[in-house]
């Protein structure tokens, strides 16, 4: 999506309504979702068979047929995630060579700033939050750590799935490295999860724009006002313009 | 017991009755077994007497095949073995036969005759024989394989020996190396196999007290078909049994992490799960011998066989894994716990991850911790009237406002007075737009 059309659709609804602006694109929420789904199943069908040790897992997996067919629906939805993470990765090539992908992503130094301020304003050494842009240091985190998990997921994943061929290349202890590193990796990113990503768009505030797309102006001016700041600036001159 | 029957009721006589009822196998039982080994031995008829006839050699009886069942018993044979030696009687065993002429018997050859007189044994051996009805022997009799051992085919009939340290009831040294040539009798290719492994060479050549025997692994009366699935599920549990025994490892500098190191690897929590979740099911993942060999165990260094020889390691995962070439077997730990010496991938891999776990965990929980207990400092706060603490507001609604947002909020209201004067005709694609979908086909 481009910024040209994203300013086109804040301006219109800033218009109509005052409330609501574009944040994801129904693509972006599509990624999300299956970004969600796969992610859960993966995890459901992994966890018993890194605790195997565990009654529950055992009880889960007590069948060669039932191990067979949880890889089964494992490597199933490991391929929709590889699947993901390819027209992820395309479509932000693609875009970025054509400069219609604004970097609003990219971790900057302001992060780290935003990041400082934040702990002091925690610490009660400031009065006021940092004001964010479309993506604030907390939501890059959220990215950035899901998308090295998933980097080291597939690496290793495709590492274990595939292991006579990857030793053709690689050092067999490649093999019980990966292992290692799919299966405490996949708990660091639960547990992230859990922890950060649903504090912060459950408990912090129900945040649902990665379903339906917007947010409210209100959300707006507390949590991205550099965005909006940015939005309306932008707006101010097109309507300026557009002024008989 | 006399006490009730003085108060002579109907319901007194009845539980007496019943009481003697059930005492009276319990007490008879035990000290039939211990006084009379049989149950009717005539014990007047002295091992002298079978002797005067069945001591000379030449005595056979004709069997219904026509064969002849030998009558000859060799004197000195038992009169050393364990039944001779502590005086048990001919007649505690033949406690059927009585004096001559004795009464009719007839079998269909040797076989089924050497099986009837089999039967004898229990009378005082019962839980072996109830054992030995259990085993792969008994079940292969029953399904008509008649060669398949009875009690005699290992024990003999008239040279039983003491196998048993009563004190211990360890196995005697001195029997050991026995056990093997007996089952040999009937299971020789095995045994030949087993004398070049490295347990039976140094049971043979040593006289190694450690090795295991046949009965160590199969067991002794119960033995077990070692062919089924739940065998091949429990035999990494036989195998541990010594190998993770430190008193005997140690001796050989063998290392006792391998059942460890075995049920942390893919193969082993497999094989783990099944044998505990459905014992009986047929699972292809790998078990002790399926790579260190079942009869033909060698030493780990065996230049042929061992597993310490690449080669050999490699051919024994191509069993399974056939497009596995060479950097292949080293995916597998070989029983090593990583270090940084022994697999340093997986280590530091471990280590890695020893600290992000935490560093995470804590990090994050803190941030949340700290953040959520911000809030709710501030919403008491904005509860209570304090006029000069509202720079952080609850709700976003009013929340941070920056002298900036106020600006441009201002300049936006203003905008949308103008926009709403002069646009009231845009509402129907408007209204679209704001649904979002519309701007997604940019």
């Amino acid at each position: 999506m481009s910024e040209q059309m994203e300013k086109n659709a804040v301006q219109k609804s800033a218009v109509q309504t005052h409330k609501m602006f574009m944040r994801f694109n129904l693509g972006q929420r599509w990624e999300h979702m299956l970004l969600l789904i796969s992610f859960t199943v993966l995890l459901l069908t992994g966890l018993p068979q890194k605790y195997r040790a565990a009654t529950w897992s055992q009880q889960i997996l007590s069948t060669p047929e039932r191990v067979e067919l949880i890889q089964t629906i494992h490597h199933i939805f490991a391929v929709v995630l590889i699947l993901e993470v390819i027209y992820h990765l395309g479509k932000a090539i693609i875009l970025m060579a054509r400069r219609r992908l604004p970097g609003d992503i990219f971790v900057s130094w302001q992060d780290i700033r935003d990041a400082g301020q934040m702990v002091a304003y925690l610490l009660f050494l400031r009065k006021e939050k940092p004001i964010f842009g479309k993506y604030s240091f907390e939501e890059k985190v959220t990215y950035w750590f899901i998308f090295i998990g998933i980097g080291i997921m597939l690496v290793s994943g495709i590492i274990l799935w595939f292991p006579e061929v990857v030793t053709r290349v690689l050092s067999g202890g490649v093999i019980p490295a990966a292992k290692l590193a799919h299966s405490t990796e996949a708990v660091v990113a639960g547990i992230f999860i859990v922890l950060w990503h649903f504090y912060h768009v459950h408990l912090q505030r129900l945040n649902l724009s990665i379903f339906n797309g917007s947010i409210s102006e209100d959300d707006m001016k507390t949590y991205h006002a550099l965005e909006y700041e940015q939005l309306m600036a932008g707006q101010a001159g097109k309507s300026g313009e557009e002024q008989p | 017991m006399i006490r009730p029957l003085q108060f002579i009721t109907l319901v007194g006589v009845l539980s007496i009755g019943i009481l003697l009822i059930g005492l009276a196998p319990g007490s008879a039982a035990p000290s039939l077994q211990e006084a009379t080994p049989t149950p009717i031995p005539n014990l007047s008829i002295s091992d002298d007497y079978c002797l005067s006839c069945h001591g000379q050699p030449g005595q056979t009886f004709p069997l219904e095949d026509g064969s002849e069942l030998d009558l000859y018993v060799d004197p000195e044979e038992h009169a050393n073995s364990i039944h001779g030696s502590q005086g048990y009687a001919c007649v505690q065993c033949h406690a059927d036969v009585g004096e001559y002429p004795h009464p009719p018997f007839s079998a269909a050859n040797r076989r089924e005759a050497t099986i009837t007189l089999n039967n004898v044994c229990q009378r005082c051996h019962a839980s072996q024989h109830t054992q030995a009805m259990d085993s792969v022997h008994a079940q292969a009799l029953a399904e008509g394989n008649r060669e398949a051992a009875v009690c005699s085919d290992c024990h003999t009939a008239h040279a039983v020996q003491d196998w048993v340290d009563e004190e211990t009831g360890e196995t005697l040294p001195s029997m050991r190396p026995v056990i093997p040539q007996t089952c040999a009798k009937c299971h020789s290719a095995i045994y030949e196999t087993y004398l070049t492994s490295v347990h039976g060479s140094a049971l043979t050549d040593q006289s190694n007290p450690d090795v295991p025997t046949c009965i160590d692994c199969h067991g002794v009366h119960n033995i077990e078909d070692p062919t089924t699935a739940a065998f091949r599920l429990q035999s990494p549990r036989i195998c541990a049994e010594c190998h993770t025994d430190p008193a005997v490892m140690s001796k050989y500098g063998i290392s006792t992490d391998v059942l460890d190191t075995y049920v942390a690897d893919f193969h082993g929590t497999t094989v783990m799960i099944f044998e505990q979740q459905s014992p009986d099911a047929e699972t292809n993942k790998p078990v002790c011998y399926d790579c260190h060999g079942i009869h033909d165990i060698k030493r780990a260094d065996d230049p042929e066989k061992g597993l310490q020889v690449k080669e050999n390691l490699l051919a024994t995962c191509q069993k399974c894994h056939p497009d596995a070439q060479e950097n292949f077997p080293t995916a597998w730990l070989s029983h090593y716990i990583p270090s940084p010496d022994k697999y340093p991938l997986v280590y530091y891999v471990n280590l890695f991850y020893k600290f992000l776990i935490p560093t995470v965990l804590a990090g994050m929980g803190i941030l949340v911790v700290m953040d959520f207990s911000r809030r709710m400092i501030n919403l008491r706060k904005s509860r209570q009237p304090a006029p000069h603490m509202g720079e952080e507001p609850p709700t976003p609604e009013s929340g941070h406002k920056t002298g900036l947002i106020e600006e441009f909020q201002s300049q936006i209201e203003e905008e949308i007075t103008l926009e709403d004067e002069s646009s009231g005709t845009d509402q129907p694609s408007q209204s679209a737009a704001e649904t979002g979908e519309e701007v997604d086909h940019g």
